[in-house]
């Protein structure tokens, strides 16, 4: 990266008749390792490193990008930009919510480097991992790994005068294991991520944590009973609250989705002025309280600036079961009279920065996991699930369970083969009764912009109960 | 432009004389544009220029990969790459890259695609398109994107070759009301067919027909894909037989090379042809492409495959290669002998699916999945568009889908939008299809 080239083409940008201009440039040290059954399959490395520059001018943005480091691609780019945001002949004028500049530099720092760790110790870390898995004696006909690192140095300036620095190493693997049994097969997955050194690949656990899993899948073949579908209560565990938060809540919440932005892509909202769900209603149980916090030390979805320089904070999404406050970035917020709440990320240089989760949960209670099972007569908890989806205004979902046992009179009784509850966002936060004191996060990839960006993010929260809801 | 060539070659020669067994360099220009709106306003127009070579090298059955940026920096990158490989582990399965010089049909890329003026004209013409249609306060949102690709490619197996590849497409969606909306979408590899107001139009039809929508009903239905909705199965479909989603058993196709998987009226092909958004004419090994018959009326030929794994399943690339994974360029089904209107009048009872979003599988080798309708979901009576639906969500098989095909329209089209790239799937040639006894779920 060359920051020379990049405060040139601020320079330049400023030059011309802009109302605001940015240049952004990324350079990210990648890795990924590919294994199948316990084999690498290949090892790819690589730098991948540009910037962009982004005008606002006459109302209208443009956004242009470059992997050539030179003054002459730099003038090439503001030129298409400026061109570009100048062209759009916009009836309403788009203005970003006002910032102050900011000057800082900041990183995350790592107990083990993973720069410093050789390439053999990656790969014998997840053969390792498969010999244990396989050492279970569960007969798995397949599986699949992969590890991905990405050492991502950032250089932002403005013309309001910001210029900030930053590097974030992150580390993620992904692992993916079909169990055969009785001549039918069962699968999971699980993902694991963190902002930080080698360190993470130690407390991922994965190996226990993969044969798990594999022991669960075989249950869940020579054991497990399908549920009789009915109303009865829901234990969800932390992996199926953190999916509901991010989808039913954390999507929603954002506000280029309810202002339209998004309304061909990732869709609308069913959160908009004028309809039932506005800030201010009620959406939940008084016992849902759903954020979204960037700032949580080596978590996935950390940082302490967003891609528009401003400030990360802890938002209340959903607190105490009412609407909150929404995901901005300084162009949403401008629209809705109010300041970016920095919720603006991009993931390289050539991505346009928009409205994204961090890191997303439920915050917790005061009870244990037992006493939320103890007080349920019959029930499903689902610990952990498989399918999921969701509509494109985040109100009809769907979660089916892979990990889950039935509750009978307050105890746990045998596996129950892919439990489903299929509901609306506002059914399913409004039986939540209670939530438990422990939370745990989960690494996972969110899709959303176009061309797309997966944006690294942890779902979260405590184990959540609801009452009579409709399972099958 | 022989100079990059010639400096691909350079990187492969390098690589040979400092050890590799194998190498492939693909150097690729990119030019791509797009125009984001929302709001019948555009919000964005977004520039990138990339530039890359993606080197993929082998030593003693240890396959690495890397990128360059500047080819000022080939030889500490090579370099590296071939230290990597040193301490890498070995793949035994790994059976070297395509090998001999081939040579490749002329690429049908349109330069006018290169640099294209006034792309918010094409927006506009959209926009009024189903504005028209849906009534003036309708609102739409989309993209428009166009790509042009300078592709050089050089393998110390023999392949060599230069490649342009250009494609435009247009996506929309139009709202009558918040609840009633439809999609159309318009994609080309050359301007010459491209017709932003057809997108647009059938955005606004199907948003204007959406209007006052009831909750749907659950059930088991004959269910008429439109393209769109059906390309989105296609694109499963194709994914799923990629060789290497066999070997991993993400797939519903496992063990099932000559057997049965659907009725005789469907045929089933990879095609990278002329008229697709991913044309090309060589793949990521400089193995020449082509039609590939993937199901022959209803029994499965083959898989997609690289020259590694087409050794491991004993037969010859596909023309499919990436990396690791083989990957479908374009799936096309056959169309039958039927027109779309036929299709309708002959469905006694059923449901038009206009599009689908988040498919996502409990088991892909058991094929238990899920898709969301979104967009225009219709009853159908006596062959008749009856009653706007929404909020139902299709809840079957993957393989059970693909079985119970019952009719293929005449007319298809060349589908792709956002999802796709988010699900991973390719472009497709997509007709009408009538799929019998589809499970529709809804929210308790």
């Amino acid at each position: 990266m060359d920051e020379t080239i990049a405060d040139f083409a601020l320079e330049y940008a400023e030059a011309k008749k802009v109302e605001y201009a940015e240049v952004r440039a990324h350079s990210h040290v990648l890795e990924l390792l590919i294994l199948r059954n316990g084999v690498l399959e290949a090892y790819a490395s690589a730098v991948n490193s540009g910037f962009c520059v982004r005008i606002l001018t006459n109302g209208g943005i443009g956004f242009a990008s470059t992997n050539k480091w030179s003054k002459e691609e730099a003038k090439t780019i503001v030129d298409l930009a400026f061109k570009y945001a100048g062209s759009t002949n916009r009836r309403e004028k788009l203005v970003f919510a006002e910032e102050k500049g900011v000057k800082t530099k900041w990183t995350v720092t790592q107990k083990k480097k993973i720069e410093n760790v050789p390439p053999e110790e990656k790969i014998s870390f997840f053969t390792d991992a498969h010999k244990a898995l396989t050492a279970s004696k569960v007969k798995m006909p397949a599986t699949m790994m992969q590890c991905s690192v990405d050492l991502a140095t950032k250089y932002f300036v403005n013309s309001e005068g910001s210029r900030i620095s930053s590097f974030v190493p992150k580390i993620g693997a992904y692992a993916f294991i079909t169990v055969a049994e009785q001549g039918k097969t069962e699968q999971a997955y699980k993902q694991f991520g963190y902002s930080g050194g080698w360190e993470a690949s130690r407390e991922w656990r994965i190996p226990e944590k993969l044969i798990h899993e594999a022991k669960v899948l075989k249950d869940v073949i020579t054991k497990a009973k399908a549920v009789k579908p009915g109303d009865m209560d829901l234990v969800c565990g932390s992996e199926v609250t953190g999916i509901a938060a991010h989808e039913s809540c954390g999507h929603p919440m954002e506000a280029d989705r309810i202002l339209g932005r998004e309304m061909s892509q990732a869709g609308r909202s069913f959160i908009y002025e004028g309809s039932q769900f506005w800030v201010g209603s009620k959406i939940g149980s008084e016992a849902v309280t759903v954020v979204d916090d960037p700032t949580i030390e080596h978590s996935y979805g950390y940082y302490m600036y967003d891609d528009e320089g401003v400030k990360a904070r802890r938002r209340f999404l959903y607190k105490k079961g009412v609407i909150n406050e929404f995901l901005h970035n300084r162009e949403s917020a401008a629209k809705l009279g109010t300041k970016s709440n920095g919720s603006s990320r991009s993931v390289n240089y050539d991505r346009e920065a928009i409205v994204r989760m961090a890191n997303t949960f439920v915050l917790p209670g005061e009870l244990s996991e037992e006493e939320l099972i103890e007080d349920v007569r019959h029930g499903v908890y689902m610990k952990s699930f498989t399918e999921w989806n969701i509509d494109d205004k985040r109100f009809n979902q769907r979660y089916v369970g892979r990990e889950a046992y039935l509750i009978e009179n307050g105890e746990l009784k045998g596996p129950v083969a892919r439990p489903v509850i299929e509901t609306s966002t506002l059914k399913f936060w409004t039986a939540v009764d209670a939530v438990s004191k422990n939370v745990g996060f989960d690494a996972a990839t969110c899709g959303k912009g176009d061309p797309a960006q997966g944006a690294p993010v942890f779902t979260g929260g405590p184990c959540i109960r609801l009452r009579g809801v409709y399972v099958k | 432009m022989n100079d990059v060539l010639a400096k691909t070659e350079e990187i492969v020669k390098k690589a040979k004389k400092l050890g590799a067994d194998e190498i492939v360099a693909k150097t690729t220009f990119g030019r791509y544009r797009q125009v984001r709106f929302s709001n019948n306003q555009v919000d964005t127009t977004v520039v990138w220029n990339d530039y890359s070579t993606d080197v993929t090298l082998a030593w003693k059955k240890r396959l690495v990969a890397t990128q360059i940026h500047n080819f000022a920096h080939v030889d500490a990158n090579v370099k590296q790459l071939l230290a990597l490989a040193k301490v890498s582990s070995k793949n035994p399965t790994f059976g070297g890259f395509a090998k001999g010089r081939f040579p490749y049909a002329k690429s049908s890329a349109d330069e006018k695609l290169e640099n294209l003026q006034s792309l918010s004209e094409y927006v506009l013409e959209a926009i009024e398109a189903a504005k028209k249609e849906a009534g003036g306060k309708a609102e739409t949102g989309g993209a428009l994107f166009t790509k042009f690709e300078d592709v050089y490619l050089a393998s110390s197996e023999g392949p060599v070759g230069v490649d342009k590849r250009s494609a435009i497409e247009l996506s929309i969606r139009a709202f009558s009301q918040r609840e009633a909306s439809g999609h159309g979408v318009e994609c080309a590899s050359t301007l010459r067919d491209f017709k932003p107001s057809r997108a647009g139009e059938k955005a606004g039809q199907i948003a204007k027909l959406a209007r006052n929508p009831k909750a749907g009903k659950e059930g088991v239905y004959d269910v008429i894909f439109d393209p769109l909705t059906f390309g989105s199965l296609l694109g499963v479909w194709g994914g799923m037989l990629s060789a290497f989603s066999i070997m991993v058993h993400m797939s519903v196709f496992v063990d099932k090379l000559g057997k049965r998987v659907a009725p005789k009226i469907v045929t089933l092909r990879d095609n990278p042809g002329a008229y697709s958004m991913s044309n090309r004419v060589f793949d990521d090994e400089g193995a020449p492409t082509k039609e590939n018959v993937l199901i022959d009326k209803g029994t499965l030929k083959t898989y997609l495959h690289n020259a590694s794994t087409a050794k491991m399943f004993k037969t010859k690339t596909t023309g499919n290669a990436g990396l690791v994974s083989p990957t479908p360029w374009n799936i096309e089904i056959d169309g039958g002998n039927t027109s779309k209107n036929e299709l309708f009048e002959e469905t006694e009872k059923g449901l038009y699916l206009t599009n689908t979003w988040y498919t996502r599988f409990q088991n892909y080798a058991k094929g238990d999945f899920s898709t969301i309708p979104r967009d225009g979901i219709f009853t159908i009576e006596k062959g008749e568009i009856k009653n706007s639906w929404k909020d139902l969500r299709l809840s079957d098989n993957a393989l059970a889908l693909l079985g119970n095909i019952t009719a293929v329209s005449k007319e298809s089209q060349h589908v792709h939008w956002w999802l796709f790239d988010m699900d991973g799937y390719p472009p497709s040639l997509s007709p009408y299809v009538v799929i019998k006894d589809v499970h529709m779920t809804k929210s308790k």
